[in-house]
C-alpha cells in the first residue's frame, strides 16, 4: 500500500480483477496464486486461454509456476535488481513508452539514470535467473498491449518491501500500463476484509477514507463529527505494539480478530509483550492462543451471523447479510464496541448497521454514495464512489493519477536483514498452504481440511535431503537464531538448494518462534519470507 | 477383546470373541476377507482377519500401530469392546490351493492375512503339496508371529526368514525377501505363489516370481487400500475402475496386470 | 419420441398450482425458484402462492442433497460401563415429497443413483428418501450454455423416468404419466387434466427438435468414452488438466452423480457420539492417503479418477456414462479442468494450453 501510495497516490488494485481476464501478458510476482487467490487464478488462466502469456517470479515452483510459459525462479529478496534489469532491458530495446512517460509521470530522470549505472551480469548474478530470461520477460511485457502485474505476499513481505512494489509501479509506468483498461498494477490483499480495514481507518496515521491524522482539516472534521479530540501524530504500528516487551509503553490492549501469538514474528518477545499487559481483551470467534491470554473474552459472531459490508482488493464493497443466529452470547463487533464504548461513558446509538454505513458515506467520501440499498443490488460497488449517484470506478488513475503525475521512485537492492551464513545456512521462507488458512482458528476445526492437510510440513529440496540424509517425512530440528522447533521433512522438487518453506498454520508448529523482525520501514511488514535456520537430524530414529 | 499377543513394537494381534455366543458361529470370515473395525470416537478402519473359519470361536486381528484407530487399538485390554463389521471382500481361491506347492512371501505385516491361509491348509482335509514361507522383516526385533512361525516349523512347514538390517545374534540372511527367492526350483505345473507386503516389496518380488516362471495366474496378492464403507460404494478403495473391498481384495496378477496402479510402477 | 406406453394428458399452465396444492395436502413440495439474491435453487416450499417457479433456467443445486444429504447422521454411538460399546441406527422422519420442475439431467442422475444404491446392496438411508418421492419432471426447451445432456444421452427431452414428465407447449403442459406414481396422480386429480392427441404430440416433436437444435456446446463424449475404453489418452493431456485442477472438490459437490463420501465419528460427549456420512470428491489427495502416509494415487493424479470413473467404468458397468451433461462443473470450476474441457482434449490431435516446463 505505501508503495503504491508514493507512486501512484492510492494504494488499492488500480483496475479490476475481470479485467485480468483481457490481458494480453501477465506478470505474476511472490504470488500463489491458484492457493491463495483462486478467483484470480481463473481469471489469470483464463486469460492464458485466450493466449495471454504467463510469467510468473517466484523462488518456488508453485502450480502457477509449472503452468507459466516463463518462471523466474529468483533467489528471495531480490525482486529490486530483477525488475530494474528489466527496466533496464525495456530501455535498452526501445520499449519504453515514451509518450505516456512524458505526458503522466515524473521523476523519470532518477529512474534513467539509476538504470543506465545498472550491471544487468550482476543483476543476474544477485537473483539468480538467467541474463536471457530477464530479457525475455521484459520483452513479452514491454511489447505486450495490455499487461497486468499482479502481486502479493512474497513482494510485500521484505525488509524492502515498500521499495519492492514502487519498482513494481515504476516498470508499469515505464511500459505506459497503467490507466489503461485491461493493464495495471494489483495487489492481492491477504484477507477477505483488509482492504476494508484500511479504508476505515485501520492504520495508524489514517482516519476513515485515507484521510491523514496529522492534515489538520480531516482531523478537525472527524473531531467535531465525533466530538473528540483526535491526537494529530500517527500511532503506534502492530510490531512496535506487540514487540515492546513486558514493560513497553502499552499498557493495555482490545485484540479483535488478530492472533498475534502465531501470526507474528519473533514469537517468544510477543509472548513476554502480551503477558506483560496490564490488561488485555480480545474479541474472537474461538479461544485462539492470544485470547487465552485475555483478562476479557468477548465472543464474536462470525461473517454469516451479522450484516455489514466487506471490501476486497479490488476495492469492491459488498454486503454479506446474516443467514443464522450467533451462537451462544456471541455478538458483532460493532455491537461489542457499542456496548464498551457506553460503558466508557461514549454511548453509540446505532440501530443497524446501515447507519453506520451512512456516517461512513458522510465522512470518508471514497465511500461517499455507498449505502446498504445501493449495495444490495448486484455486485457491490467500487470505490471510490463520491455519490448516490455515482456508479462506482471499474479502474483508478483513468486519465490521471490519484496524486496528478505517476512519480518514478528508483530504487537500489537491500539485501534481506538476515541472509544464510555458515552458521544458519539454509533460507527460511515462510507463507501458506492450500488447505489451512492463517492460524488455523477456523480450518484446523474442519475434518476434512485436517485430513487434506493436519500438520506442518517443511519443504526441503530433494537434494538436499539427500545430501543431509534426510528421508520424506522424518521429523527433523530446525533452528534459528531466535528458537527452534521440530518439524516434518516432506522432500518435493518445490524449492531450490538451499531454501526452505513452511507454513504458519499450525500452532503446535509456531514457525514465528523462528522468524525474524526486520521491518519494512515503509509499512512496517516483517520479512516473513526471509530469515536464516538450521536443520538438524534428530538423534533418535522418527 | 479375549488376549492380546504382542508380535512386537509395532504389531499385535488381538484375539476376539463376540458378546453374543451365536455370532461366534455365525460370523465367518474366509481367509483374505478383511472385517471394518471401529472403537469410540476413532471412526472405522478395514483390518484382514488373520485366523482362518476352521477355528471358530474366536476371530484373530493382526493389527500395526499406523493412525489413530489402530494407536487406539493398541491401548486396549482384555475385556474391551471393539465393533466389528463385515466380513467382507473377496476371499482367496482356497479350492484352488490343495495338492499344491504354495509359496507365501510377505513383507511386516502383510503375514497377517497370508496366517489365515496358512492356518487354513493346516487345518484342511485336503492340504497342499507343501508349504513354504518367505518372510522379511525390518530387523530380529521386528520379526512378528514367531509363535506361528515355530508351530508351522513344527508341522513341516518350510520357514525362510530374512532381515533387512542384522542385530548381534542374529545369524540369518539379511536382505530383501527377494533374496529368499533365489534358491528355489519350483515345480511350475503346480505352484502357486500368495504375496501380501508393502508396495516395494510387491514390485521387487514380482518381478522375482515372473523371471522364475510364475505366471500371472499362479500368483495371488491382498491389496491394500483406504476404506470407508467396505461395500463398494464410498469408492476410496478404487484401483483404476476395480474396487479393493469389492473385487479384491485378494486378486490373480492376471487381473491386475492392465490396470495402473502403484504396485505395478504404472 | 413420446413412450407409446405413457398416457397423454393436458393440463393449462393456469392450473398446475392449483395441482400443486392438492399434492401439497399429502407431500412436501420441492421445486425450482429464483430468491432474492437471483439464485435459481431447488427449494422446500412453503406458501404456494408466495412463489413464482423457475422452470428453464437450471437450478444451481441438483435433486442429490435431498436424497443423499450433504451430512448424514447414519448411527449415534454410545460408550456404557467398561464393556458396552453400542450403536443406534438413525430415526429420520422423510416426509413424502414432490419434486417438481427437475429437468431431464437432474431425473437422469436420480436413476443414476437408484442404480448405486440398490446394485450391491439396498442403502436404507436413500431408500427411506427416495421411497415417498413422486417426480415431476420438465423437458428442456431452451438448453443453457453449458447443457451437453444430448451428447450424454440424457436429454433434452426424457423418455422414461420420472413419474409425469410435461413439455412446455405454451400456455398448457403436455404431461406424460411415465409410471404408477404419476398415473395415480392423475387418477385422483383428474379436474386438472384433459386428454391429449395427435396435435399435441407433434407439438412435443417440434419442440424436441427446436431443443436438441438449441445447444450451444457441441461436447464429444462418445469419442472421449472411445479414448478411455482403448486406453490411447496420453499422459501429457492428464498432466495437463490435473495441472490446472485446484483442488477445490466443487465439481464433486455440485455434480448430481457424485455420490462418493466418507464416514467418520463425531463426539458428542466422552460416551457418545455420531458416525456421519458426507460428501467426498476423488479429486482430494486425502480421499487415498492411508494412515502411516503411503497414498496409492501419487500427488497431482487425483483427477484421473474422475473422468475415468464416469466415462470409461461407468459405460462398462451401465453402458452409460456417469455424467448427465448438466454443466455445473463447467460453470464453477476454478481451474478450467472440467469436463467439456477434457473431452475437448482428450479428443483432440494434441492438447493445447500453457505448461511450457
Amino acid at each position: 500500500m505505501a508503495g503504491l501510495a508514493t507512486t501512484f497516490g492510492s494504494g488499492a488494485m488500480t483496475n479490476s480483477i475481470n479485467e485480468i481476464e483481457r490481458a494480453e501478458v501477465i506478470l505474476v510476482s511472490g504470488s500463489n496464486t491458484t492457493e491463495a487467490h483462486p478467483q484470480v487464478a481463473r481469471r489469470i488462466l483464463d486469460a492464458v486461454d485466450r493466449g495471454a502469456k504467463l510469467i510468473v517470479i517466484d523462488p518456488r515452483r508453485t502450480r502457477l509456476a509449472r503452468f507459466a510459459h516463463l518462471h523466474l525462479a529468483i533467489k528471495p529478496g531480490t525482486d529490486i535488481p530483477l525488475v530494474n534489469a528489466m527496466m533496464r532491458v525495456l530501455l535498452d530495446e526501445g520499449l519504453a513508452d515514451d509518450l505516456f512517460i512524458e505526458m503522466r509521470t515524473e521523476n523519470f530522470h532518477a529512474l534513467r539514470d539509476m538504470l543506465f549505472r545498472l550491471d544487468l551480469d550482476e543483476a543476474s548474478a544477485i537473483t539468480g535467473v538467467p541474463l536471457p530470461q530477464i530479457a525475455q520477460a521484459a520483452g513479452l511485457y514491454g511489447r505486450a498491449r495490455k499487461a497486468v502485474i499482479c502481486y502479493c505476499l512474497g513482494i510485500t513481505q521484505h525488509v524492502c518491501g515498500t521499495e519492492n512494489v514502487q519498482t513494481l509501479a515504476n516498470l508499469a509506468m515505464l511500459a505506459g500500463q497503467v490507466e489503461k483498461q485491461d493493464t495495471g498494477v494489483a495487489p492481492l490483499r491477504g484477507q477477505n476484509n483488509v482492504q476494508g480495514a484500511c479504508d476505515m481507518g485501520a492504520l495508524p496515521n489514517m482516519l476513515p477514507g485515507y484521510q491523514a491524522v496529522d492534515h489538520d482539516d480531516f482531523r478537525l472534521k472527524f473531531d467535531r463529527a465525533w466530538g473528540a479530540r483526535i491526537p494529530a501524530e500517527p500511532g503506534m504500528r502492530l510490531m512496535e505494539m506487540t514487540h515492546a516487551g513486558a514493560n513497553g509503553p502499552i499498557r493495555g490492549m482490545f485484540i479483535m480478530g488478530e492472533n498475534p501469538m502465531i501470526s507474528d514474528p519473533v514469537l517468544d518477545r510477543v509472548e513476554e509483550t502480551i503477558r506483560g499487559l496490564d490488561f488485555l481483551a480480545v474479541s474472537d470467534i474461538f479461544l485462539t492462543e492470544t485470547a487465552r491470554l485475555a483478562h476479557v473474552v468477548f465472543p464474536a459472531a462470525c461473517f454469516a451471523e451479522k450484516t455489514g459490508t466487506v471490501t476486497n482488493t479490488e476495492r469492491r464493497v459488498q454486503m454479506i447479510r446474516q443467514a443464522i443466529d450467533p451462537p451462544g452470547h456471541c455478538r458483532p463487533d460493532s455491537e461489542i464496541i457499542s456496548s464498551l464504548s457506553a460503558r466508557l461513558g461514549f454511548p453509540l446509538d446505532y440501530d443497524s448497521p446501515a447507519e453506520i454505513m451512512e456516517e461512513i458515506a458522510a465522512l470518508a467520501p471514497i465511500y461517499g454514495g455507498m449505502h446498504h440499498d445501493r449495495l444490495e443490488k448486484g455486485w457491490g460497488l467500487q470505490w471510490p464512489c463520491w455519490d448516490r449517484q455515482h456508479p462506482g470506478t471499474p479502474f483508478l488513475h483513468k486519465y490521471y493519477f490519484t496524486r496528478g503525475r505517476g512519480r518514478f521512485v528508483p530504487a537500489a537492492h537491500t539485501p534481506p536483514a538476515e541472509p544464510p551464513d555458515s552458521d544458519y545456512p539454509f533460507m527460511l521462507i515462510t507463507g501458506r498452504v492450500y488447505h489451512q488458512y492463517h492460524t488455523g482458528t477456523m480450518t484446523r476445526k474442519s475434518e476434512r481440511l485436517n485430513r487434506e492437510c493436519g500438520k506442518a510440513e517443511l519443504e526441503i529440496n530433494p537434494d538436499d535431503a539427500m545430501d543431509m540424509g534426510i528421508r520424506h517425512g522424518e521429523t527433523v530440528r530446525l533452528i534459528s537464531r531466535r528458537g527452534e522447533l521440530t518439524v516434518s521433512a516432506f522432500c518435493r522438487n518445490q524449492v531450490a538448494k538451499g531454501m526452505l518453506y513452511t507454513s504458519f498454520h499450525f500452532s503446535d508448529t509456531p514457525i514465528n518462534r523462528l522468524t525474524i523482525a526486520a521491518l519494512d520501514s515503509g509499512s512496517g511488514c516483517p520479512e516473513y519470507k526471509i530469515c536464516a535456520v538450521r536443520v538438524e537430524k534428530l538423534r533418535s530414529k522418527p | 477383546m479375549q488376549e492380546i499377543i504382542v508380535e512386537n513394537s509395532q504389531i499385535r494381534t488381538f484375539v476376539l470373541t463376540f458378546c453374543e455366543p451365536e455370532e461366534n458361529v455365525a460370523f465367518s470370515p474366509q481367509p483374505g476377507q478383511f472385517v471394518m473395525v471401529s472403537l469410540p470416537h476413532c471412526g472405522e478402519a478395514p483390518i484382514s482377519v488373520s485366523s482362518p473359519p476352521t477355528r471358530p470361536g474366536t476371530i484373530h486381528l493382526s493389527v500395526r500401530k499406523a493412525g489413530k484407530l489402530t494407536n487406539a487399538m493398541h491401548e486396549l485390554k482384555p475385556g474391551d469392546p471393539v465393533n466389528l463389521r463385515g466380513p467382507y471382500g473377496r476371499s482367496f481361491p482356497m479350492e484352488e490351493l490343495p495338492e499344491k506347492n504354495l509359496f507365501f512371501v510377505a513383507g511386516g505385516i502383510g503375514l497377517a492375512p497370508l496366517r489365515a491361509v496358512i492356518n487354513h491348509c493346516l487345518d484342511s482335509g485336503k492340504p497342499p503339496r507343501s508349504i513354504t514361507v518367505l518372510y522379511g522383516s525390518r530387523t530380529p526385533s521386528d520379526i512378528a508371529f514367531k509363535n506361528d512361525l515355530q508351530l508351522w516349523q513344527n508341522l513341516g512347514v518350510n520357514c525362510f526368514l530374512t532381515v533387512d538390517a542384522a542385530e548381534p545374534g542374529w545369524h540369518g540372511p539379511v536382505g530383501l525377501v527377494t533374496g529368499l527367492l533365489e534358491g528355489l526350483n519350483p515345480d511350475l505345473s503346480r505352484s502357486m505363489a500368495l504375496v501380501c507386503g508393502p508396495p516395494q516389496m510387491f514390485k521387487a518380488v514380482l518381478s522375482r516370481l515372473t523371471a522364475l516362471g510364475f505366471g500371472d495366474e499362479q500368483i495371488l496378492t491382498t491389496m491394500e487400500r483406504h476404506m470407508k464403507c467396505g461395500v463398494g460404494l464410498c469408492r476410496h478403495c478404487h484401483m483404476d475402475g476395480k474396487l479393493a473391498c469389492m473385487d479384491g481384495p485378494v486378486f490373480y496378477l492376471s487381473e491386475l496386470r492392465g490396470l495402473k496402479l502403484t504396485e505395478l510402477d504404472r | 419420441m413420446t413412450h407409446p406406453a405413457n398416457d397423454l394428458h393436458l393440463i393449462k399452465k393456469d392450473h398446475l398450482t392449483g395441482l400443486l396444492r392438492k399434492l401439497m395436502k399429502t407431500h412436501r413440495l420441492v421445486a425450482p425458484v429464483r430468491n432474492r439474491h437471483g439464485d435459481v435453487l431447488f427449494t422446500a416450499i412453503h406458501d404456494l402462492d408466495a412463489v413464482s417457479f423457475e422452470l428453464t433456467e437450471p437450478p444451481q443445486n441438483s435433486l442429490k442433497e435431498f436424497f443423499l444429504p450433504q451430512e448424514e447422521v447414519l448411527y449415534t454411538y454410545k460408550v456404557t460401563g467398561k464393556t458396552g460399546y453400542s450403536f443406534q441406527p438413525s430415526s429420520v422422519e422423510v416426509p413424502a415429497t414432490v419434486y417438481f420442475g427437475a429437468h431431464p439431467c437432474d431425473i437422469s442422475s436420480l436413476l443414476y443413483m437408484d442404480v448405486i444404491f440398490t446394485r450391491n446392496r439396498r442403502d436404507p438411508f436413500y431408500l427411506r428418501r427416495r421411497r415417498g418421492s413422486l417426480i415431476i419432471g420438465i423437458n428442456c426447451n431452451q438448453p443453457a450454455e453449458n447443457c451437453f445432456c444430448n451428447a450424454t444421452g440424457s436429454g433434452p427431452f426424457l423418455e422414461l423416468g420420472s413419474d409425469l414428465q410435461l413439455t412446455d407447449l405454451d400456455d398448457r403442459f403436455l404431461v406424460e404419466a411415465g409410471r404408477a406414481g404419476g398415473r395415480a396422480v392423475i387418477a385422483e386429480w383428474p379436474a386438472f387434466f384433459s386428454p391429449a392427441g395427435e396435435k399435441e404430440q407433434a407439438l412435443r416433436y417440434q419442440a424436441f427438435l427446436e431443443a436438441r437444435g438449441g445447444f450451444q456446446r457441441q461436447v464429444p463424449i462418445e469419442q472421449a468414452i472411445r479414448r478411455l475404453r482403448e486406453g490411447t489418452v496420453p499422459d501429457e493431456i492428464w498432466a495437463e488438466l490435473s495441472l490446472r485442477c485446484q483442488d477445490c472438490g466443487g465439481c464433486a459437490y455440485l455434480c448430481p452423480t457424485c455420490t462418493c463420501f466418507t464416514i467418520t465419528d463425531r463426539p458428542l460427549a466422552q460416551e457418545s457420539g455420531e458416525r456421519i456420512r458426507a460428501w467426498d470428491a476423488c479429486t482430494f489427495a486425502g480421499f487415498t492417503a492411508m494412515a502411516g502416509g503411503h497414498n496409492p494415487v501419487p500427488s497431482g493424479e487425483a483427477l484421473r479418477q474422475r473422468f475415468t470413473h464416469k466415462f470409461r467404468d461407468d459405460v462398462k458397468v451401465n453402458g452409460r456414462p456417469g455424467c448427465v451433461g448438466c454443466g455445473r462443473c463447467v460453470g464453477a470450476c476454478f481451474g478450467g479442468s472440467d469436463v467439456i474441457r477434457f473431452a475437448k482434449q482428450v479428443t483432440e490431435e494434441r492438447g493445447k494450453g500453457a505448461g511450457h516446463d
